[in-house]
């Protein structure tokens, strides 16, 4: 089962992202995007392999992705 | 009011000092016959009522007041402008009245007149001179509709993060929420609803038009946003969670730090009519990301608007209007009157706008100039955070 995560990386990695994207596709992350404004690294990952991100150098925080869901545009309340 | 007598302020040096306070009017006021309150019992102590001597002093407060000739005044001014004298300042005695409590007055409901929309009349864009000019806003939402006439000739970029569709708004909402933070000053059409009309607008469309998206599109947008150097970033979007997202409020910080202040909807998640008072959820509750209210016409709490959420940082932090909005919507339709805390958000974000241009700010220092001009509500601080946002006082 894959999952939809994003990855917060640490201040003190905010200039190597892309090493910390490389550092994740090693334990099987397959990696969507880098954003390197905010230190954060979207992508996916089977869910037996989820726990094996937060040991990788420079990630803060690992989260699974929440989708956002508006009200239909004929609604009086959105 | 005044009553004719005068109050003296002694320095530190006598206060306390009887012999010295006692020494210090007579050679400079030319009293002699003081009445010292640390010598009344309690049930003496009414100044009214003692035989009338020429100062009463208050030996503890170092303060006295008397009744002096004008050339005695004049000595006693000049006494205090030296430094080393025993008076620090002498100011008229005021009559002090209690402060009545006036029964609370019921405010008529602001209605949409044929100018402006009740929510511009009510956060003071109708009388502003602050257009948002030279400020960067993103509106990350279900896109724009880029062809919609009241944004002609208006600066826009524009990014769909959507995979597989454009930025053109097939939905409605991100076409009311741009219009509402962003749209013109002279609409061809009907009345004026936008607060920073000449502001650049960044439409990110993050939604799609069914109305959906994933943190990936939204955070991609405010990562698009930040490095676009807007100095606001509107969200009127939010899932019903009550955990603060670490992501969410690192981003938050990150933005601030960049210069960007990120407000977002508090939610639609209250139905006050039958107690339920809702909560603040992803992203508004971040502690760094401004979560905003909606209030309607009669400036009370919007029933679906989401009250405060305890966990830190949960709370809302600012009201706008947000009932029976009206502003753009795609065409042909051209214009809906919606409500929600999507429609409270987008005024937030012009406001900010607006003080960015006028005070330069930007980031926390934008966002305490926001709550600090907020207009205090009668209500809840846990339903509407510090009150009503305002523009800046005109030019």
């Amino acid at each position: 089962m894959r999952q939809l995560v994003t990855v917060t990386v640490d201040a003190a990695h905010a200039g190597a992202l892309d090493a910390v994207a490389r550092r994740l596709g090693d334990v099987g992350f397959d990696v969507d995007q880098v954003l390197a404004a905010l230190g954060v690294i979207t992508g996916t990952v089977d869910e037996a392999r989820l726990a094996l991100l937060e040991g990788v150098e420079g990630v803060a925080g690992v989260e699974p992705q929440r989708g956002f869901q508006l009200a239909p545009p004929d609604s009086d309340v959105q | 009011m005044t009553t004719g007598r005068s109050v003296v302020v002694l320095s530190d040096g006598v206060r306390g000092d009887r012999e010295a306070i006692a020494q210090a009017l007579r050679s400079l006021a030319g009293v002699t016959s003081v009445l010292h309150m640390a010598d009344m019992g309690s049930q003496e102590r009414d100044p009214g009522t003692a035989a009338s001597p020429e100062a009463i002093v208050f030996q503890t407060l170092g303060v006295a007041v008397l009744e002096c000739d004008p050339a005695q005044l004049s000595a006693m001014h000049r006494a205090a402008d030296d430094p080393g004298a025993a008076i620090l300042a002498v100011e008229p005695e005021r009559v002090m009245r209690a402060i009545e409590t006036e029964p609370g007055e019921r405010a008529a409901p602001i209605a949409d007149d044929e100018a402006f929309t009740w929510g511009l009349r009510a956060t003071a864009v109708d009388a502003a001179t602050a257009t948002g000019r030279g400020v960067r806003i993103a509106v990350l939402d279900t896109g724009l509709d880029l062809a919609h006439p009241d944004f002609a000739g208006r600066s826009i970029t524009s990014q769909s993060f959507v995979v597989g569709e454009p930025v053109h708004d097939g939905h409605g909402h991100g076409t009311h929420t741009t219009g509402t933070a962003c749209g013109s000053a002279d609409p061809p059409v009907g009345r004026r609803y936008g607060v920073a009309a000449e502001a650049e607008i960044f439409a990110g469309k993050v939604l799609n038009d069914a109305g959906f998206g994933t943190d990936a599109s939204v955070l991609a947008g405010i990562d698009w946003a930040i490095t676009s150097a807007c100095q606001v970033i509107s969200m009127s979007l939010g899932a019903d969670i009550r955990e603060v997202s670490t992501v969410y409020e690192t981003v938050g910080r990150r933005a601030l730090a960049a210069g960007t202040l990120i407000v977002a909807a508090g939610g639609n998640n209250a139905s006050r009519s039958i107690g339920n008072l809702g909560f603040v959820g992803v992203p508004a509750n971040s502690p760094s990301i401004m979560a905003v209210a909606a209030v309607d016409a009669n400036l009370r709490v919007a029933d679906f608007s989401a009250a405060s959420n305890p966990v830190a940082g949960g709370q809302v932090d600012i009201a706008a209007p947000g009932g029976d909005v009206y502003s753009s919507w795609p065409m042909p339709q051209r214009y809906n009157t919606i409500s929600g805390t999507s429609m409270a958000t987008p005024h937030v974000a012009g406001l900010a706008a607006l003080w960015a241009q006028t005070s330069g700010l930007q980031a926390q220092e934008l966002w305490d100039a926001l709550i600090g001009s907020a207009q205090r509500l009668d209500l809840p601080a846990t339903d509407v955070g510090v009150g009503l946002a305002r523009a800046p006082a005109p030019d």
